[in-house]
């Protein structure tokens, strides 16, 4: 490379400025913005592995905020959403949630996954100015004493689960044990509920006749596929995936006749499924704790949403699942902004915590089909849903479940 | 103008400091490091012990295969296991970072060098496959050893405590952090100014004639492995403080790439490559969100828009780097200081 001239020097040199400014003007941003607004921060993923639930519930929590400040905010005062994308990286997500707090001071805080907030969990018992929920929905993070300042908006993996476990009971009430085979990946989220899976299965009389952990992601799975083929299992529950190798392990098997049903959790149960296994994926079963967009279901709030999407974006005609989880995430943060505002208290942790407990048979305008209770800091309640594929679509298959 | 630097003894020509400006300077590095926790807010304080704690990885990993030319993809591995040494001695026996820190890089070297044996016999692209391979290892113990690490969960780590003093906080732990960068990184420059950092030179450089000059090339390309190792451990032990949390998904492959990434941006065989590589990786990334965050008032949909293409520049710049400056951000700054040297006369 030639040497360096004056005029290379003037173009580092401005380059350098430049940066400076930018980093300055970014460690002390200034907007215009009331003094009493409450903030939501948040660290959502809008790049990355989870970029497909991270822009969708971003897209969740801005609509929510935008609907709730259009319609008088909260007890007289405006939300304000403030976010920074993570590429789903703890160390990035913990950068923003730094930077977010230094600058807004936001009680509430929506993390982007089970790293993250366990990775801050001991800050936010020191800071005590912060309750946090997010994307996961890790069954550790509803430990209300481990994790005093977090809440799941939804039941926890295990209690995903547990809800499975209990509808296939309840089909299988009278006659023979049904027999279960859990697939997972070998990953924190693939294992999460598993122990306690097995536990439930034995309680119920679930008979676990295969257990089998694959890569996250992973395509060939004909040897699992045969040792399925041997177990003939009457359910398999596939947990710790978004998509592959479900269509792989789904399309397999129904080449091979088997009659076994598929099911899945939270983050399986999306369009995504339908429109990449195609027919085979009729009758694809799973958890879901909120009612789909484009369900029959009705409501004040899930009826709200869906006026604002036609009124705000008229060519979307669905809403992906985290949207749908991430307004009702919205929902809670409001409302407990909202009793302890009433209540005259101040916003510290521990009043948001109470205020969070103190939720009880609350009705979520047709978000969840039941009126929820957050004394666990998690919502045990789901439904299971079928794929209908002549209708492109998730319908109910059972009515809604709640765990005891 | 200056035109160059007498001298007239051996150990005036090995200083590391070796005229009055650059004694200055590092003074003024030194003033600066001990003056940021007073003016920075949480979030560059934070910023500020990530990109410490980068900096003594990356520069073990400058070590190994800058100044060795052994290529590794374990860095994140040997983290790991510094990372989960902390975890294990803290949290079970409440020992100090004191002893925690020196033994999360011993049992990191000692890990290091099991997988360096390998390096006598192959090179290249196979000695990474084979590091790659130590790191898959690693990551399934890490996952499967529940009674030790917790397994998929992994371990909560308690704040670094000496004599009744914790560390609970960022600020309080920017000082451990740097502390520890800072030695880190003399006791690197100052290894190649001994035999054992000629010898891993000589090695990198052409490691048939090393030998023929009796440099046993097992015993000293182990001593590398084990080296730079014991960097990655303290780096990961002072990561395990810091976030306080080590689960399996903490030190993923894609962070040895990171370091990797970072001693190629900043300069292989150049400590203050290492140095400039890692604040590269780390905080360019942090720079370009800033675009985001300034867009998003006047756009919303920025988030959605731009966050992607953030991903883009940042891979662009790489690329940029290695094409126009395969030597790094190092020997743009080298090149900076001849400027200033020679100028009016061009470098």
């Amino acid at each position: 490379m030639r040497g360096l001239s004056r005029r290379d020097l003037l173009k580092y040199g401005g380059g350098a400025a430049a940066l400076g400014l930018a980093l300055k003007s970014g460690l002390d941003p200034r907007m215009a913005l009331a003094a009493d607004d409450i903030v939501i921060g948040g660290s959502l993923p809008m790049t990355g592995v989870f970029a497909f639930a991270g822009i969708a519930g971003h897209q969740g929590l801005n609509d929510f905020v935008e609907w709730k400040n259009a319609n008088g905010g909260v007890a007289g005062r405006q939300l304000r959403y403030v976010m920074e994308d993570t590429g789903y990286k703890v160390d990035v997500s913990v950068a923003a949630f730094k930077k977010i707090t230094a600058a807004h001071k936001p009680p509430f805080y929506f993390g982007d996954s089970t790293g993250f907030e366990k990775a801050i969990a001991s800050e936010l018992v020191q800071m005590g100015t912060t309750v946090m929920s997010g994307a996961s929905f890790a069954s550790e993070l509803a430990d209300p004493g481990r994790y005093p300042y977090h809440f799941i908006a939804g039941p926890s993996y295990a209690e995903q689960v547990g809800i499975l476990l209990q509808y296939i009971k309840n089909e299988a009430s009278g006659g023979s044990a049904p027999k279960l085979a859990l697939v997972y990946s070998d990953t924190e989220f693939g294992r999460d509920p598993i122990a306690s899976a097995k536990a439930r299965a034995k309680a119920l009389g679930i008979e676990l006749v295969d257990e089998i952990v694959t890569k996250p992601g992973s395509v060939d799975v004909s040897a699992e596929v045969l040792k399925l083929r041997r177990s003939r299992p009457d359910y398999v529950i596939f947990h710790g995936y978004v998509l592959s190798p479900i269509n792989e392990f789904i399309v397999q098997m129904k080449q091979m006749g088997l009659k076994t049903k598929f099911m899945g959790t939270y983050y399986t149960m999306d369009k995504l499924l339908i429109d990449q296994v195609g027919e085979p994926s009729d009758g694809f079963m799973g958890v879901m704790p909120y009612n789909y967009y484009d369900s029959d279901a009705s409501g004040a709030n899930f009826d709200a949403m869906r006026a604002w999407t036609k009124q705000h974006a008229p060519d979307v005609t669905y809403r992906p699942v985290p949207y749908v989880a991430s307004w009702f995430t919205g929902m809670l943060f409001a409302e407990i902004a909202r009793r302890v505002i009433e209540g005259g208290q101040e916003m510290t942790a521990r009043n948001m915590k109470a205020a969070l407990e103190s939720i009880e048979n609350w009705d979520t305008g047709g978000i969840i089909g039941l009126p929820i209770s957050m004394k666990t800091h998690s919502v045990p309640v789901g439904r299971i849903y079928q794929v209908r594929f002549s209708e492109k679509r998730y319908v109910p298959a059972s009515d809604w479940i709640a765990l005891t | 103008m200056r035109i160059g630097d007498a001298k007239t003894s051996y150990i005036a020509d090995e200083m590391i400091f070796d005229t009055p400006v650059r004694r200055a300077w590092f003074a003024a590095l030194i003033v600066a490091i001990l003056v940021f926790p007073l003016i920075g807010n949480d979030y560059t304080i934070y910023l500020a012990c990530l990109v410490a704690i980068n900096v003594i990885s990356a520069t073990g990993l400058n070590i190994l295969t800058g100044f060795t030319g052994q290529i590794s993809l374990g860095q994140a591995a040997f983290m790991g296991i510094g990372g989960y040494t902390v975890a294990v001695f803290a949290s079970r026996w409440g020992v100090p970072f004191i002893l925690t820190l020196p033994l999360a890089g011993l049992v990191s070297a000692a890990f290091g060098v099991l997988v360096g044996l390998p390096s006598l016999r192959v090179k290249g692209l196979y000695l990474a496959i084979a590091t790659l391979a130590a790191s898959v290892i690693a990551h399934f113990v890490f996952a499967h050893w529940d009674p030790v690490t917790g397994g998929i969960g992994g371990l909560q780590v308690p704040p670094a405590e000496l004599f009744g003093l914790v560390l609970g906080d960022d600020r309080s732990m920017y000082w451990l952090i740097m502390g520890v960068a800072v030695i880190a990184c003399m006791g690197a420059r100052n290894l190649f100014r001994t035999r054992v950092g000629r010898a891993f030179i000589a090695i990198r450089d052409r490691d048939i004639s090393a030998e023929v000059l009796g440099i046993d090339l097992l015993r000293w390309k182990l001593y590398a492995f084990a080296l730079s190792s014991f960097y990655a451990g303290v780096a990961g032990g002072l990561f395990a403080y810091f976030f306080r949390v080590v689960t399996p998904e903490s030190f993923p492959l894609t962070m040895s790439i990171f370091f990797l990434a970072a001693i190629i941006v900043g300069g292989m065989g150049s400590i203050l490559g290492g140095i400039l590589g890692a604040i590269f990786m780390t905080l360019v990334p942090e720079a370009l969100r800033f675009v985001t965050t300034m867009v998003t008032p006047f756009y919303p949909q920025a988030p959605v828009v731009l966050s992607p293409m953030r991903e883009v520049v940042f891979g662009l710049l790489i690329v940029l780097f290695l094409i126009f400056e395969p030597h790094g951000l190092a020997e743009m700054w080298r090149r900076l200081r001849r400027f200033f040297h020679l100028w009016p006369f061009r470098t």
